[in-house]
């Protein structure tokens, strides 16, 4: 019965797709949220039951000879993730209706973005439940397509294409690697499924590392490791705000789900793989929140922190395996609950930050974050959620972000304790890198939330501001703020989510002693919380018994009183003193326009960074790439007959190749 | 009776802390000198003044006093004071610590973009930069004492002298440099930043908070007071012996309190402020003894 309500569940987004093709595009966005209401309620009931009971609900149906039997089974990690997909695609939706409101009636094809915006919902419900790996490729591509269409929203601007065409080519260059681990697996196993797939492994345990490798470097490109990050920064400044929140926050969580999956299939890898994970994990992290800080657009900058959080998630996930290989039972439950609490906590602020720019676009149409400032002002709901929202993303308590560091801290110190040199060295890096890479978003985001929401407007765009964002905006946006802090302050109940998950992904059957440990570190943060919040509450009710007498002055000047916009502290100076210190990181591109003639009118000089990676590998393996094949250019000669003689050939070469070969 | 002494001292030793130092600098330079007290009457009186707000500002802007005072007070829950015993003694007290007082820094930091002046983002931007230098050292060194004593609370501190022979007092002796250097960040004194110079370029805490004014000043000025105390403490833990009489180790931490701050007096009497291009490499110095420290203890837990 569950399992019937959870297919229905999946089918209502396809349908309302379908639906939304043939109703007036005015409320097209409000038939999907309603549909997506639905479905993420009636999916409550079989995700809740599977993450509190630990019980695998499953379906499994015959459709030809070449699928075998295809499993749907919704198993406490699946659980997890479902939970995660469901209610973020439904919020991600509500906001939908007031972002798109602008883009109506200007001949963009909403139909196709409707219809694939609820067939990605669908698709990612099925991707964390389907065990069959002919199946999954099937989902995951459709995933993967229909978010591709999503990008290209506004597929009349010329850089909004390229950055789709990129995430294409990478999502494509990605599912190879998958089909590699699923083919060599099923290969081992003749068989799709997934629980085949654990047997075979068991049997032939060498093949343990290549699988894991190749699925990390697939599922890793989903999510944005590095070096398989690059798509990242282009496609979500691109996309339109809903769907870059719906990316961020959910839709590549499906690759750290992929990764979990892989982990679960073929259990935990080697101890030199367990080291790499952790070490990509940590430069991921480093990489992302370093770039974020040299970005000027806003939601460049929010993606370079998706490629943070991603790497954070992916620190608990190497800590948690360490903590396996070592036999420290404490380790390997606070890094992988951690990590799993971090995907769940990423989604919540990460949509929460995105929706704000997408406020913030929406009503001065720029994503530079120069150009603005003092939006406070005008838009104070936007503002003061994107404040909660950058405290959480930094990981200060009493938000949610903070509980879910916690937890792999602990994870590592405890670590410690039990150790050998090797490992002792790697656990002190990867504390002082997390510490590294704490400080250096609050950097970041005291950068953004400094200069576009603070001080005085910056330019003409964010001073004609009529009015903050619309209600059906605000209302998701306050309910992902609320949770943030509530998380924040009962992680309890975050915790009991994620406990049973992290026991599925450990292969435990018993429920181990060490569990307690999470469910303490909980209550701690808690009981710290509140005197926190009492201590502030305090000093909040002391600072203004003592003394209300206030007056309106302008800044001081230095002793002079015209101060205009324009003299304010910039994002480049704020961010400058940090990237000169750390100049070789980053690769400098200036455009010059230099002033000629007696009375110049143009002038600028203007510098972009650009990321290393995409410098200095990227560009020149597709240099590469096009000088090799533009010696191929004569075979595209437009000419049908000769393309029709080109399959002729190849299908005699193939036959001649089985005639030789067979 | 050592919560009452405890909060007491938190609540007036930041202010004679600071009067020492004062006190100090005016007899290096032959001065007599305010009473040791004048930084609590300073803060006595700011309290009962207006405070003038620019026009720019937001509400940000008034919470941000608030916000800095409440954290240190609440930092200060887990910070061994007399007897080497913390008011709350929790594990993993130092990413508590740290990340409560990233709470502070957030808020500073974009309470002095708030302004939109051209001199306050200059401050915030340095020491927006600095701690992240400050940070993982302080968090390297601790994370090796931990290992070493196998204690996750801020007691670890003073159990480094016990347990370990030759090993521990030279440890003790790093980490004493180290959360001196983290003072001397943290609480803006010579040679990373002076307090009492007026010249807008050259500062760096003073300088984020130049539009505060009246009982916003006093907070801010109490809260960094505070801070400054609380790393003074956490160095007196590390020497401080275990188990005396309440009386006896109240007097001593009061002294070495005061003789905490009767060296950095001398400092900022002896020598200048660093060039700003050289303060990263005087912040290197803390990095490089978290690195010493983290060297000794895997050399002493793993070594043999």
């Amino acid at each position: 019965m569950v399992m019937e309500l959870y297919f229905i569940a999946l089918l209502i987004p396809v349908f309302c797709g379908l639906l939304s093709i043939f109703i007036k595009e005015k409320h097209k966005m409000k038939v999907c949220s309603i549909f997506a209401g639905i479905s993420a309620l009636l999916l409550l009931k079989p995700a809740i039951y599977s993450i509190y009971t630990g019980e695998e609900l499953s379906y499994s149906f015959y459709i030809s000879e070449i699928f075998g039997r295809i499993n749907f089974v919704i198993d406490p990690l699946s659980a997890f993730f479902i939970l995660v997909i469901s209610i973020m695609s439904f919020v991600g939706i509500i906001y939908a209706n007031g972002y798109i409101k602008p883009y109506l009636n200007k001949k963009l094809n909403t139909s196709s973005h409707t219809f694939f915006l609820m067939l990605l919902t669908a698709s990612m419900l099925g991707v964390v439940t389907c065990q069959n790996a002919l199946a999954f490729l099937i989902l995951w591509e459709i995933m993967s397509l229909s978010s591709f269409f999503l990008v290209i929203f506004e597929e009349d601007k010329k850089e909004v294409l390229n950055s789709g065409i990129k995430y294409l080519v990478y999502m494509h260059i990605s599912v190879i690697f998958i089909m590699c681990a699923f083919a060599l697996m099923s290969n081992i196993s003749n068989s799709f499924n997934f629980s085949d797939f654990t047997n075979a492994i068991n049997q032939n345990s060498h093949f343990k590392d290549i699988v894991f490798i190749l699925s990390f470097i697939g599922f890793g490109t989903k999510a944005g490791f590095i070096p398989f990050h690059n798509w990242l920064p282009d496609a979500h400044p691109s996309a339109p705000s809903h769907i870059s929140g719906i990316m961020s926050g959910v839709m590549i969580k499906t690759g750290i789900y992929g990764i979990l999956r892989t982990i679960v299939i073929t259990g935990i890898p080697s101890k030199i793989v367990a080291y790499c994970v952790l070490i990509i994990a940590i430069t991921s992290a480093l990489w992302g929140v370093l770039y974020a800080i040299s970005q000027h657009d806003i939601k460049k900058l929010l993606a370079y922190h998706s490629l943070e959080n991603i790497g954070i998630i992916g620190i608990g996930i190497g800590i948690g395996m360490l903590g396996v290989i070592y036999h420290n039972g404490y380790t390997a439950i606070l890094g992988f609950s951690g990590a799993i609490l971090h995907v769940l906590n990423h989604s919540i602020f990460k949509m929460l930050l995105f929706f704000c720019a997408g406020n913030v676009y929406n009503k001065t149409h720029t994503r530079n974050i120069e150009l603005l400032g003092g939006l406070i002002k005008k838009m104070p709901y936007t503002a003061a959620l994107f404040i909660i929202g950058s405290i959480a993303i930094c990981a200060i308590p009493p938000f949610n972000g903070f509980v879910s560091e916690f937890l792999i801290y602990s994870g590592v110190v405890l670590g410690m304790f039990k150790s050998n040199i090797a490992l002792f060295l790697t656990l002190v890096i990867t504390l002082s890198s997390l510490a590294l890479i704490g400080t250096m978003a609050i950097l970041c985001f005291t950068k953004v939330v400094g200069v576009v929401f603070l001080g005085n407007p910056r330019s003409k765009e964010a001073e004609n501001i009529d009015s903050d964002a619309s209600k059906v905006m605000t209302v998701p946006m306050t309910f992902l703020a609320i949770l943030t802090f509530v998380i924040g302050i009962f992680p309890q109940f975050a915790v009991s989510v994620v406990a049973i998950p992290t026991l599925n992904i450990l292969g435990f059957n018993t429920i181990p002693e060490e569990i307690k440990s999470i469910f303490e570190l909980a209550n701690l943060i808690s009981v710290l919380c509140f005197i926190f919040l009492a201590i502030l509450a305090i000093t909040f009710g002391i600072r203004f018994l003592i003394n209300r007498k206030t007056k309106k002055h302008t800044t001081w000047g230095c002793g002079y009183n015209k101060i205009n916009s324009r003299m304010q502290y910039t994002a480049s100076s704020y961010a400058g003193l940090f990237i000169s210190t750390l100049k070789p990181l980053f690769k400098r591109v200036p455009h010059i326009k230099k002033p000629k003639d007696l009375f110049p009118k143009i002038a600028y000089y203007e510098v972009e960074i650009e990321d290393l990676e995409e410098a200095y590998i990227i560009k020149p393996l597709i240099k590469l790439d096009e000088k090799i094949l533009s010696k191929f250019e004569r075979i595209q000669n437009g000419n049908m007959q000769q393309y029709i003689l080109f399959g002729l050939v190849f299908l005699i070469l193939a036959i001649l190749g089985l005639i030789f070969i067979g | 009776m050592t919560l009452i002494l405890d909060i007491l001292i938190l609540f007036i030793m930041p202010f004679i802390m600071l009067g020492i130092i004062k006190k100090t600098k005016a007899f290096w330079g032959g001065r007599k000198g305010a009473s040791i007290f004048q930084p609590l009457y300073d803060v006595l009186r700011l309290m009962k003044k207006e405070s003038i707000y620019s026009e720019t500002t937001s509400l940000i802007f008034k919470l941000s006093p608030i916000v800095n005072f409440s954290v240190v007070i609440f930092a200060s829950l887990f910070v061994p004071l007399i007897n080497g015993y913390s008011i709350l003694n929790i594990p993993f007290a130092f990413i508590i610590f740290s990340y409560i007082l990233g709470f502070a820094k957030f808020f500073s930091l974009i309470a002095s973009l708030d302004t939109g002046s051209s001199f306050e983002g200059m401050g915030a931007s340095r020491e927006a930069c600095f701690s992240t230098i400050v940070e993982p050292a302080f968090f390297i060194s601790m994370a090796s004492i931990i290992a070493l004593t196998k204690v996750t609370s801020f007691e670890a501190l003073k159990m480094i002298l016990q347990n370990s022979g030759i090993y521990g007092i030279l440890i003790t002796i790093l980490t004493v440099v180290t959360l001196f250097i983290m003072l001397l960040i943290e609480g803006c004194r010579v040679p990373v930043d002076d307090p009492a110079t007026h010249l807008e370029l050259t500062m760096i805490h003073e300088v984020m908070i130049l539009d505060n004014s009246g009982a916003d000043l006093g907070f801010i000025l109490w809260a960094s007071a505070i801070k400054m105390f609380l790393f003074g403490a956490l160095i007196t833990s590390l020497i401080i012996p275990d188990n005396l009489p309440v009386w006896i180790s109240c007097l001593l931490f009061i002294l070495s309190i005061s003789l905490l701050a009767f060296v950095i007096g001398t400092i900022e009497s002896s020598i200048a402020r660093f060039r700003m291009t050289h303060i990263f490499e005087f912040i290197f110095i803390m990095s490089i003894m978290a690195l010493l420290i983290l060297t000794l203890v895997t050399y002493r837990i793993y070594g043999n």
